[in-house]
């Protein structure tokens, strides 16, 4: 790829693999990582091309992860609805490192945004509603897509509808088993549950975004959503998945009567139905909801472990701790009442 | 299990003492050192509240275990077997993780018994194991 050192400052090695890549010199100006979750090291920068500068984000693999993701299936994902919902323009994948070391790949940056932490209180002011409304629409939009033609499709085997929720269950209950560094009595006894007592098949096939949530795109301030970000988790499964998680406690922003901190559940839900053009099963959603307890906690489980065995990249430190005990909570309580109403 | 207040401390120890990289500066150090911030927030919330917090839950499924009555004989009297040592975080959590893998055991048998008692009292436990566990932190205000 190029004679360029991994001691060689990042920027040169990243200009060396660009020129190459696009066949033409480029300068790489303003280099700097950004905090981008701790899935994938996130940098921004501008490409210098002729005398024309863009301003470009690199995601790159990161040494220990909040979870094992594909960077194939996140650039694949941004390709997929860049043009149908707001995403940044996919522009290189490179599978193998090169000059980087570790796989990463290039997308356009968005400028002007800003993106809402999961500790902050009312993030969104008076433009809560107007956020919910692009949130829930988006969502809707997704969930109406047809996988089939997405080039994201060709990453996975298509569930039956009817498996959706054990498959993304066995996926989740297998981290918690390979990761757990101490037993958890709480996601034993919700996954039992879960099992017991699953969920309707899916109404359609759907890509999910796998994390789908406040915090997870940029918006302007102003009430208008400009990127749905972090589509690392991306995978085909029921629709119901993704508004679950969103709707989580987790990200309300410490608001109980609003999900997302932008509307009420009821309002988000008819605006996803008018979206989507399907409809929620509220007895499957409540299903989805204590899923997205015990996926939280798998996610939360690996951050642990990664935290104290890997490199204790601190935000695994800060998930792996508050986020999960946060998390527990929310799931003892949802179990409970899911059993009080009459869940076996 | 979460990681101690050690764990929590060797990582900011380690990412305080790692030499910065160039295209570290600016928003990224900006939130990592927040996040050191939050950790010894957490780390001071662990010192005062986890030896309590440990002591408090292994007592709780003990009595648990105490109150589920003769069928669940065998494994109440491994769980009264378990000590918690010199009380140290160290010992605690050990003892916390018998305790609580029995626990695990003891749940499915009152689910396949059919021990709807049993299980309430369970799942009302969990909830007040997690809240015990819960670590507050304040919420940021917007500016």
């Amino acid at each position: 790829m190029t004679a360029l050192a991994a001691t060689e400052p990042f920027g040169q090695r990243l200009e060396a693999y660009l020129s190459k890549f696009w066949g033409e010199t480029v300068k790489v100006r303003e280099l700097a990582r950004i905090p981008g979750g701790a899935s994938r090291e996130t940098y921004r920068f501008d490409a210098e091309v002729g005398g024309v500068s863009r301003g470009l984000i690199l995601r790159r693999d990161p040494t220990g992860s909040l979870i094992d993701t594909d960077r194939q299936v996140e650039f694949l994902a941004y390709k997929s609805f860049h043009g149908i919902v707001p995403v940044p323009e996919p522009l290189v994948l490179e599978r193998q490192g090169g000059v980087l070391e570790r796989p990463f790949f290039i997308m356009s940056r968005v400028d002007g945004g800003k993106v809402a932490s999961v500790m902050m209180t009312e993030p969104y002011g008076a433009h809560a509603g107007a956020i919910g409304e692009g949130l829930f629409s988006i969502l809707g939009r997704i969930a109406r897509s047809d996988p089939q033609p997405l080039p994201i499709s060709g990453c996975f085997a298509a569930p039956a509808l009817a498996d959706c929720w054990r498959e993304a269950l066995d996926a989740w209950q297998a981290v918690i088993e390979r990761d757990e560094r101490h037993p958890q009595p709480i996601v034993r006894a919700a996954m039992r549950r879960l099992r017991r007592n699953p969920p309707k098949p899916a109404q359609k096939l759907s890509v999910v975004h796998g994390d789908y949530r406040s915090g997870n795109f940029l918006h302007d301030g102003q009430g208008r959503i400009l990127a749905v970000l972090d589509w690392e988790m991306a995978h085909l499964g029921d629709p119901l998945e993704d508004l679950a998680w969103c709707f989580d406690p987790l990200w309300n922003h410490f608001d109980a009567s609003r999900v997302a901190g932008t509307l009420s559940e009821d309002e988000a839900i008819a605006i996803w139905e008018r979206e989507s053009g399907l409809s929620v099963d509220r007895e499957a959603l409540a299903w989805w909801k204590l899923f997205s307890a015990v996926k939280g906690c798998a996610i939360w489980t690996t951050s642990a472990k990664e935290f104290v065995e890997g490199g204790h990249d601190l935000v695994l430190g800060f998930a792996g701790t508050y986020t999960a005990r946060r998390h527990d909570r929310i799931m003892a309580d949802r179990l409970a009442q899911l059993v009080e109403e009459g869940w076996s | 299990m979460t990681p101690t207040a050690n764990d929590l401390l060797a990582g900011c120890i380690k990412t305080l003492a790692a030499p910065a990289l160039p295209e570290d500066a600016g928003p990224f150090t900006t939130a990592r050192m927040r996040t050191v911030a939050l950790l010894n927030r957490m780390v001071a919330l662990e010192c005062a509240q986890g030896a309590a917090v440990r002591v408090a839950e292994n007592a709780a499924i003990r009595a648990l275990f105490a109150q589920a009555g003769p069928r669940y004989m065998e494994l109440t009297q491994e769980a009264a077997a378990i000590g918690d040592g010199d009380y140290a975080i160290e010992t605690l959590d050990a003892a916390n993780a018998r305790l609580r893998s029995l626990l695990i055991n003891l749940h499915e048998k009152a689910e396949r018994a059919g021990d709807g008692d049993l299980d309430r009292k369970l799942l009302k436990f969990y909830r007040e194991m997690s809240e015990r566990r819960e670590l507050v932190l304040p919420a940021v205000k917007p500016a």
